[in-house]
Order: C-alpha cells, then sequence, then structure tokens
C-alpha cells in the first residue's frame, strides 16, 4: 500500500509546479504581440473605446498587479469571459462543456492503444529475433511516424467518402439530441435510453478513436516489449523456469507485473502526445473537444480561452502523472524511498 | 567475433576504427538504422534537388489556365493537381526541402540552449541547477503540442513558419537539458575532471574540451529522436493553420487543404502524398534513433539465453 505520508508529499509538489505552469501561461499572454483591448472592442473603435476597455480590463495595471490578480483568478477557477469564441460566457462553463469530449476521446483512444498495444509488445518480446517481432517492432515505428492529419484525412476518404460505410466528421448523427449529463456521448446516449443514439456515436467515434489508438498502440508496444525484454533476462525469471514452471506461466506470473512498472511511467509522460493527438483528431474530425476550441481561440485572440484552456491541459497532464506515480508507488513500493 | 577475417586490402584504417568504436560498427551491422540512414539521404537529396530545381513562387502561385484543376494523376501530373490547378509533384518535393530546413534548425538551436543549460546546471549546481531545471521542469509539465500551440503566439505573424521553429525550440530544450544535465553530472564525478581542474583549467575549457565530449553520444540519440518529431510537429502547427502561409508548399500546408478541400471531393491525392513522404521522413530519424539507442544500451545488445 501507498503511505499517507507519500501521498501527501507528492500532492504538496503540486504546488510548485501548478504555481510554474500559472506564471508561464502568464508570462506567454503578455508577450503576445496582440492587444487584448483591441479585440475586444474591435478593430475599428475608438481609442478611447480601447483606452476605457483596458482600464476596465485593468490591463494597464503594474504588470505585478495583474499577476497577482491572474494567480487569484487561477486559484478560483474564474478565467474571466470569452471575448470572441462564445462572447461574454465565462470561460470556466465553456471548458466544463468541452473539456468532457476530449477526455472521453482521450480515454478510448488510450484503451483502444493499451488493448492492442500492450499484447503486442509482450508478443514481441517473447518472441524476440523472429520474424513476429521483426514485424511488430516495424509495423509499430511506422505507427509512431505516422502523423494523425494523415491516417485520420486517408482513412476518411476510404471509409467515409469511397466505400461510404462511417460518417465522416463529428461525434453523433445531426438527427439525435441528447441531453447532456457527463459530456461524454456514449454514457449520455446509454443513460438517456436511447440506443440508436447509442450506435450512431459509435459509429461516428470509431474513426477517430482507430486513428488517435493506432499512435498510442504503436508506442505502448514499443514500451512493453523492450521492457518486458529486459525483465525476461533477469534471474528471478530463470529461477522460476529453472523450478519447473511452464514458460507461459513465468511470462505472465513473475515477468509482467515487474514489466508494467516502467510502461506505466510512460503511459503519464505519454498522456501529454496523446493530449496534443487528440487536438489533431478533433481537427480533422471537427469534433468540438478543448482541442478545436484553443485552436479556435488562438486564430481569434481570445485571450481568456486560450488562458483557460492551456491551464486545464497542463493540470490534466500535472494530475495524471502524479496518479501514475501513485499507482507506480503501489506496484512497486520501493520507489517511496 | 572473429577478428582474422576482415584483412582485405580496402580501408584497412576505415576497419580499424569502426572495429575500435562498438557503438558505430553496432550501427552499422543494424539494418534497419541502414535503412533509416538510405531514406534520411534520400530526403536530403529530395531537398536539395527540388530546392535547386523550381522557383518557389511558381509552385506557390495558382496555374488555372496551364493546368487542369482538381486532376488525378497522371502520368503528366504523377501527384495529381490541386484546387488552385497546380502540380502537387514538385510542391511535394519542396516540402522536403522546408522539412529538412527547419527541422534541422529546431533540432540544432534547441540542442544548443538545451546542452548549455544542462552542463551548466550541472557544474555550478546548487541555485543555478535548481533554477534551471525547475524552469525545464514547469516546462515539461505542459503537453508539448499545446505548449507549442501557445507559444507561436509570442511570434510576431510575419515571421512565418519561423514561428513553429521558435515555439518548438522551446518545447523541445527541457529535453536535452534533462539528458544532458544527467550525463554531465557523470562525468563531472569522474577522476579526470579533478585532474584536469587541477592542472588549472578554466570553467568554460573544463565544460567545453572535457564535458561536452563525454556527452556526445546521449546528445545525439536525443537529437536524431527529436529530428523526426520536430519534423512532424511543424508540420503539426503548419496543419493546424500556424505557421506556413496559405500558398506555401509545406507538407502540413499541403495536408491542411487536403482535410480542408479535398476530403469531401474524394481527391485523395492531395492529402496522400505529401503525407506520405512526411511520415517516410520521420520513419527514417526513428529508424536511426532506434539503432543508435540500441547500440550504445549495451544490455539491449545480448540476446536473450
Amino acid at each position: 500500500m501507498v503511505s499517507k505520508r507519500f501521498v501527501f508529499k507528492r500532492l504538496l509538489m503540486l504546488f510548485p509546479v501548478l504555481f510554474g505552469v500559472a506564471t508561464v501561461v502568464f508570462a506567454i499572454l503578455h508577450l503576445s504581440p496582440g492587444d487584448p483591448a483591441v479585440v475586444i472592442a474591435g478593430e475599428r473603435a475608438s481609442q478611447e473605446f480601447v483606452n476605457q476597455v483596458r482600464s476596465d480590463l485593468g490591463l494597464d495595471d503594474p504588470l505585478w498587479q495583474q499577476y497577482v490578480r491572474f494567480l487569484g483568478e487561477v486559484a478560483t477557477f474564474d478565467f474571466g469571459q470569452s471575448y470572441q469564441v462564445n462572447r461574454g460566457v465565462p470561460v470556466s462553463q465553456i471548458l466544463a462543456d468541452r473539456l468532457p469530449i476530449t477526455i472521453e476521446l482521450a480515454l478510448l483512444g488510450q484503451f483502444a492503444g493499451l488493448l492492442f498495444g500492450l499484447p503486442l509488445g509482450i508478443l514481441s518480446a517473447v518472441k524476440q529475433d523472429t520474424w513476429t517481432d521483426h514485424l511488430t517492432r516495424i509495423g509499430a515505428l511506422s505507427g509512431i511516424s505516422v502523423p494523425i492529419y494523415w491516417s485520420g484525412p486517408l482513412l476518411i476518404l476510404l471509409f467515409a467518402q469511397f466505400l461510404g460505410l462511417l460518417p465522416t466528421s463529428g461525434r453523433i448523427g445531426s438527427e439525435y439530441f441528447v441531453e447532456p449529463v457527463t459530456g461524454l456521448i456514449l454514457v449520455d446516449t446509454l443513460l438517456a435510453g436511447n440506443v440508436a443514439a447509442f450506435q450512431s456515436a459509435v459509429v461516428h467515434l470509431l474513426l477517430p478513436v482507430v486513428v488517435l489508438g493506432i499512435y498510442q498502440m504503436a508506442l505502448l508496444s514499443r514500451m512493453m516489449r523492450s521492457s518486458m525484454v529486459e525483465v525476461i533476462r533477469q534471474d528471478y525469471m530463470r529461477t522460476a523456469r529453472a523450478k519447473g514452471q511452464g514458460s507461459k506461466i513465468t511470462v505472465m506470473k513473475h515477468g509482467l507485473r515487474n514489466a508494467f512498472i516502467p510502461v506505466i511511467t510512460v503511459i503519464g509522460i505519454q498522456f501529454g502526445s496523446l493530449l496534443g493527438g487528440a487536438v489533431l483528431t478533433e481537427t480533422v474530425f471537427e469534433i468540438n473537444g478543448i482541442g478545436t476550441l484553443l485552436v479556435d481561440a488562438i486564430n481569434r485572440s481570445d485571450y481568456p480561452v486560450v488562458q483557460g484552456t492551456v491551464l486545464v491541459f497542463a493540470v490534466l497532464y500535472t494530475l495524471v502523472n502524479l496518479g501514475v506515480d501513485l499507482t507506480y508507488s503501489v506496484l512497486d513500493p520501493r520507489i517511496e524511498q | 567475433m572473429s577478428t582474422e577475417t576482415q584483412t582485405g586490402t580496402v580501408d584497412r584504417g576505415i576497419v580499424e576504427r569502426l572495429r575500435a568504436s562498438p557503438f558505430l560498427s553496432q550501427l552499422l551491422s543494424n539494418r534497419l538504422a541502414i535503412t533509416g540512414i538510405v531514406i534520411i539521404v534520400g530526403v536530403v537529396l529530395i531537398a536539395v534537388y527540388a530546392r535547386f530545381t523550381y522557383d518557389l513562387n511558381d509552385l506557390m502561385a495558382t496555374q488555372f489556365g496551364t493546368n487542369p484543376s482538381e486532376s488525378a494523376p497522371s502520368a503528366e501530373y504523377l501527384f495529381g493537381t490541386d484546387g488552385q490547378a497546380r502540380d502537387i509533384f514538385p510542391r511535394v518535393l519542396y516540402g522536403a526541402w522546408y522539412a529538412v530546413l527547419y527541422g534541422t534548425v529546431t533540432v540544432v538551436a534547441s540542442t544548443f540552449l538545451g546542452v548549455s543549460l544542462g552542463i551548466v546546471a550541472a557544474y555550478y549546481g546548487d541555485l543555478t541547477d535548481n533554477v534551471i531545471m525547475r524552469t525545464m521542469d514547469v516546462l515539461l509539465s505542459f503537453p508539448s503540442l499545446l505548449l507549442a500551440l501557445a507559444l507561436v503566439t509570442i511570434f510576431p505573424e510575419e515571421l512565418g513558419l519561423w514561428r513553429a521553429v521558435g515555439a518548438l525550440t522551446l518545447v523541445y530544450t527541457p529535453r536535452f537539458a534533462r539528458v544532458v544535465r544527467g550525463a554531465a553530472l557523470k562525468v563531472l564525478e569522474d577522476e579526470y575532471t579533478d585532474a584536469t581542474k587541477a592542472l588549472g583549467a578554466t570553467d568554460p575549457r573544463l565544460l567545453i574540451r572535457h564535458v561536452l565530449p563525454n556527452c556526445l553520444a546521449p546528445i545525439t540519440v536525443q537529437s536524431t529522436l527529436n529530428y523526426g518529431l520536430a519534423i512532424i510537429d511543424i508540420a503539426a502547427l503548419s496543419f493546424l493553420g500556424f505557421g506556413a502561409s496559405p500558398g506555401e508548399p509545406t507538407w502540413g500546408m499541403m495536408l491542411s487543404n487536403g482535410v480542408e478541400f479535398g476530403l469531401f471531393s474524394g481527391a485523395w491525392w492531395w492529402s496522400f502524398f505529401p503525407g506520405l513522404l512526411l511520415a517516410l521522413t520521420v520513419l527514417g530519424f526513428n529508424l536511426l534513433g532506434d539503432g543508435m539507442r540500441d547500440a550504445l544500451d549495451p544490455r539491449m545488445r545480448e540476446t536473450v539465453d
């Protein structure tokens, strides 16, 4: 078990990181050449009006005052209102609406990656230096080399345009309306008991999840392989075999648990690339998650939305890595020291 | 390994030197790494060829009247034409130049920054180390593509694709700093460092002449693996609309056009060819990087009993 002290220590370490993250976001937005006051007032507004907006927003206060105010806002999850994307709507509201969409996509992609990546990696390691191994490795290497914004369009062309089997974009047919409860479309359609809508959602999400999953699968199978290859060489594995256990049982019983440890760290570190992948996937498949929101907000200089979105992404990433650290210490209690 | 067999008259010097370096001989005996090198050399040749054969303005201008618009690949237009009636084939070739040029600058710049910071942090320790490495930690707590997206906005729009280079340089720097700091700390523990200091070497001399060369291996591997990533990320930023200007023949921009306009008309060739070359290039760097890592890590060399 994880000791309370370890959990507490890790939680405490979150604060400096989040503080640093908030500072970086603040710095980026203040280094940007655009002027938020002009964005809000509009290009053709009079100078007086622009000045009025600027002082209303507190943008003519000294930088340190703005910084302190910003930290306070971040601590209370108050990112202000959107200037452009959803004018006047609080950023926290927009994020709450759109975050589940991205999370659902990312989780499904991660799940697909684990489902296929781990067995492939294990197979590759157990059959090291055979044709199975070579094929899996080359496949995995190709998988991480193929950009999502290439595989996505190609699959859309094949399955939607030419074969007409799957829809091209979105995450549910436009004829369905499902009351958002959790924001996760697969869950919401089920909660509403609408089977047809659920099927529509599954069909819509299939390609985006496959595209996102291919990359994760490739990545995880590589990690699983190299971790497993290392574990197979360990003395305790030879001992187990010498004691007369079949090699399959040895691999499953002794190998997996040990091989998983580095793989889990990698899942945490790669969660960042999963989120990056989700942004690209959302763009290709026109899914309105926080990825497309960020791109939209940057294009339209909607600073509060950019701030909020980037912060949420960083916090999500940091929390996942915290979770990974804790899982890690459950699997290998030595880590705590 | 038998040492007697290779004593031909060819070039004993090189053979000897290769054998002396387990890293190189290991790398060159790895078929996948060789494939990677071949791909990379091919892409660089394409890039240089395209750069000095085609006129960029011609490639960017619409070609209505000269070429058919949205025509499928044919003998005349190998990769077809796009919605602006531009021949896609030379554009895809020219895209290699963009990838190689901007990718190289990104990797070189982030390597330089990261290596400098890492070595300085390792050598001076204490406060310097803490300030540098904690800053790196913070940068590493953002998902990389998203940090790059946010960072692109701090550069003026006129910089075009150089904005992506600037943003990604800052995103990759912490990775190099970490790797180098770790390697440098190990080197600094060695006795020859003390000996060099005792002989009166100055800090810069010690760091550049003695510590740096001993960290080169991990730096090279990290750079190679990052090369593929840089090319794919620059294209991603281009694809998302941050970087290249609309007509520029970068792979990311072509893919973006392919999704925006080519997808619903079924014009698969808009996306297919630029993406194919992009994926192949990235694969080349990943193959080489993987081979390098295997060659460096002695544990990976042995085969299972």
